[in-house]
């Protein structure tokens, strides 16, 4: 399908016809030139504008961005441990160290779990909300807000609210043995078998929201009209879901699989908070983002903890390119050439 | 405004903006100087929490300022965590604070190597007042970098009350003993030991504790040069600490407990009477003191020093411990040497232990401490042959880190006491 992210009705030869959509892209090009003098200045102004609406955000965005990715690539060709400018230039010897470190290898393993299991259990578990909840039933808006509380609080109240449920004298354990199933209870977060879960249980609960939303937009935006011709077709509910709905969500799902990967590359707050960067190592949910914490301004390495963030950048970015080049292309496409053209 | 004088002025606005914004780093907190009329403007950084502590250092600015009209004393708190990261930013961007506070160690060194501090040119009236071992420990080939105001013994702080309810008669000397009083402890059903493991460093500070009693004085100090960890006593130090974590001596989660924020963290649980012990420097009482259910000191806390190793090399007697001590930055002025000078007075000192719950540096000063477990923190010190700093400060943030981690990885079961050297000795590759 070539609709663009669910704004659009999903039959592109309709939805060319549909007077909204032609408009739009008249209005976005230039007003047709009755004189050559004119249309220069309708461009000089058009210049002008977008300098003084993006300049400020543009500027703000080398100094606070660009700036210090360069800075940290910059740094991470030495040996430094903060304190004067850095002399001690090793070359690629910190990048090497990455690379062999054992340590390193752990956290990426780590992160690829975080990864692949949180697609898995949050994918499937969003939409099957999403389906529920874009039926009239009861309490429906209430449902909605307290699915999508938990992604409004902040990591760091999610963080210590679970660590302290959690601990092995917390209220969780206690709640087990109350109900007389004690034999359930255990070392939630220091079990290196469990941790794991442990985190993937929070993540999902704090970020299962925020898919289901994006879910339930993408739904709203699939016309009633083609489940119910298909319904008169004779098709059954399940046959519905699966060859028109799931279809027709593909770039809703895309799009969320991709802020959840990147997300996942870079984990970092709930970790630090319930874990803390020494107990996350033996815990075994140690991230990217926390090995270069834990390496540049716990153990004072400012050097090789620039180089490490540079790796993770690098990761991030391969990752983001080859799932735009594979698997948004044809969403994407849809979007630009009918904002272009 | 023409066309070209509009676009010109969009840009110098959006210029602006970005200025004002990145800006603002340029020149908060520190500097100083002194100005032609000769008054003097002195910047300095505590890391004292709201109350007694913060109390007292608006008390010794202005009664200094009151000693010297011409000079100013703009203190600043900030808060311990953030202290550091503020400091190194302040010192590399050249608008460091006159004096902050200084632990001495690797990262001393790293300041010193940088030329950031200012060697002290320390009278003997300083000396004296200041004492021979909290100078040594900020000593670098013959000079010294900080003043020290305070130092602290590290040892086991304990209930009284809980000792007493398990029959345990005498505070244990021996590793046996500490052993048999966490069996009579977890007899009477509370956690022998409280650890905040999450914290990495309370939980290392067994190791380091282990290590002072297995290691002689001379290879605590060469390691401090070659940053090597090969001497087999290193390895026994981490044999030493797993077969003690063998009789599980410590709370249950020790993993996931924090050190000193709330009830449930180690010092909380000392201070509930839920634990019966803690190994923690001098700060100890205080923090107790902020988590006990009415915020008061806890009446039955007694304290113990690290108890012997059988067979260890290191004295049996030797003590670890930390410093708090206040460096000068490059530009300071000499006022500002003065300033120090003024706070190791035996009257300062006085002030400084009473509101700090301290033990001065200052002998004069250490008359006037009452508090049980610091007299008995302050006659292990002066008893000690010698005095080592928290190894982690001692053999700087690197290598300390990594020592810490090992320590945990141990403490999670993973790895065994020959893995702590072999971990700190990687670590030295990398910084």
């Amino acid at each position: 399908m070539s609709n663009t992210l669910g704004a659009e009705p999903a039959d592109g030869h309709q939805s060319q016809g549909t007077p909204g959509a032609g408009n739009a892209a008249a209005a976005a090009r230039p007003a047709p030139p009755p004189a050559a003098t004119r249309r220069r200045r309708g461009r000089a102004k058009l210049r002008f504008e977008i300098a003084v609406l993006s300049g400020p955000a543009i500027l703000v965005f080398l100094a606070f961005v660009i700036f210090p990715v360069a800075l940290a690539a910059f740094y991470g060709f030495y040996r430094w441990h903060g304190y004067g400018p850095p002399t001690d230039w090793v070359g690629l010897n910190n990048y090497k160290l990455i690379l062999t470190d054992p340590a390193f290898q752990q956290v990426l393993w780590h992160t690829g779990v975080i990864l692949v299991l949180s697609l898995a259990v949050q994918g499937p578990l969003a939409i099957g909300l999403a389906l529920l909840l874009n039926q009239r039933i009861r309490g429906r808006s209430a449902i909605r807000v307290l699915i999508f509380v938990p992604y409004v609080v902040s990591e760091v109240i999610v963080g210590t609210g679970w660590s302290l449920m959690l601990q092995s004298s917390g209220a969780l354990n206690d709640l087990l043995r109350h109900l007389g199933l004690g034999f359930l209870q255990a070392d939630w977060l220091s079990d290196p078998k469990l941790a794991i879960w442990t985190l993937l249980g929070i993540i999902s609960w704090k970020y299962i929201g925020f898919a289901v939303i994006l879910m339930l937009a993408g739904l709203q935006s699939i016309p009633e009209e083609l489940s119910e011709a298909a319904q008169i077709d004779g098709a059954s509910y399940w046959q519905i879901q699966r060859r028109i709905t799931l279809p027709l969500l593909g770039p809703t799902i895309r799009i969320w699989a991709f802020l959840s990967i990147i997300g996942s590359l870079q984990l970092f707050d709930l970790v630090y908070i319930i874990w803390g960067p020494y107990v996350a190592g033996t815990a075994g949910t140690s991230t990217m983002a926390i090995y270069m914490v834990g390496q540049g301004r716990n153990a004072g390495n400012y050097g090789y903890g620039s180089a490490i963030a540079v790796v993770m950048f690098l990761i991030s970015l391969v990752v983001a390119l080859l799932y735009q080049r594979f698997l948004l292309r044809r969403d994407l496409q849809g979007a630009i050439t009918e904002g272009a053209s | 405004m023409t066309r070209k004088t509009r676009r010109t002025a969009a840009a110098a606005i959006a210029l602006g903006i970005t200025l004002a914004v990145t800006g603002c780093a340029g020149s908060d907190g520190g500097g100083s100087g002194g100005s032609s009329d000769g008054k003097v403007t002195l910047t300095l950084w505590e890391n004292a929490q709201p109350g007694a502590g913060a109390e007292y250092w608006k008390a010794a600015g202005a009664a200094y300022e009151a000693l010297h009209p011409n000079v100013k004393i703009n203190i600043q708190t900030i808060q311990n965590e953030d202290l550091d990261g503020k400091l190194q930013t302040a010192l590399n961007s050249g608008s460091a604070p006159d004096i902050f506070l200084q632990r001495g160690g690797g990262k001393m060194q790293a300041m010193v190597q940088a030329g950031q501090v200012q060697a002290l040119d320390l009278t003997d009236a300083d000396k004296a007042n200041a004492g021979a071992a909290g100078i040594a420990g900020y000593t670098i080939d013959g000079k010294t970098y900080a003043m020290p105001v305070d130092t602290q013994p590290e040892g086991v702080y304990y209930s009284k009350d809980l000792f007493q309810q398990a029959g345990i008669t005498a505070p244990p000397t021996t590793m046996p003993e500490l052993q048999d009083a966490v069996a009579k402890l977890k007899a009477i059903g509370v956690a022998p030991i409280a650890v905040g493991a999450k914290d990495a460093w309370p939980a290392a500070h067994w190791y380091y504790n282990f290590a002072l009693r297995e290691c002689s004085q001379d290879t605590l100090k060469k390691a401090a040069q070659s940053l090597k960890f090969d001497d087999p006593c290193w390895t026994k130090a981490g044999e030493d600490l797993a077969s003690f974590l063998k009789v599980e001596p410590f709370q249950q989660g020790f993993l996931t407990t924090s050190s000193q924020q709330g009830a449930g963290s180690s010092a909380g649980l000392i201070a509930n009477h839920k634990a019966g012990m803690e190994l923690m420097g001098n700060w100890n009482p205080g923090v107790i003191a902020s988590l006990t259910p009415d915020q008061k000191p806890l009446p039955d806390l007694g304290w113990f020093p690290f108890p012997a190793v059988p067979g260890g090399q290191g004295d049996p007697a030797a003590i670890m411990g930390g410093l708090d001590g206040f460096s000068l930055s490059k530009k300071a002025p000499k006022e500002a040497l003065d300033f120090l000078r003024f706070l190791v007075t035996t009257d300062q000192q006085k002030e400084y232990a009473k509101a700090f719950v301290a033990i001065p540096v200052n002998k004069e000063a250490q008359a006037g401490v009452t508090e049980p477990y610091n007299v008995s923190a302050l006659q292990a010190f002066n008893k000690a042959p010698y005095s080592v700093l928290f190894l982690d400060t001692e053999y700087g943030q690197n290598v300390g880190n990594a020592m810490n981690t090992a320590v945990v990885n141990l403490f999670a079961g993973k790895g065994g006491g020959a893995d702590i050297a072999k971990d700190t000795n990687a670590a030295a590759a990398k910084g």
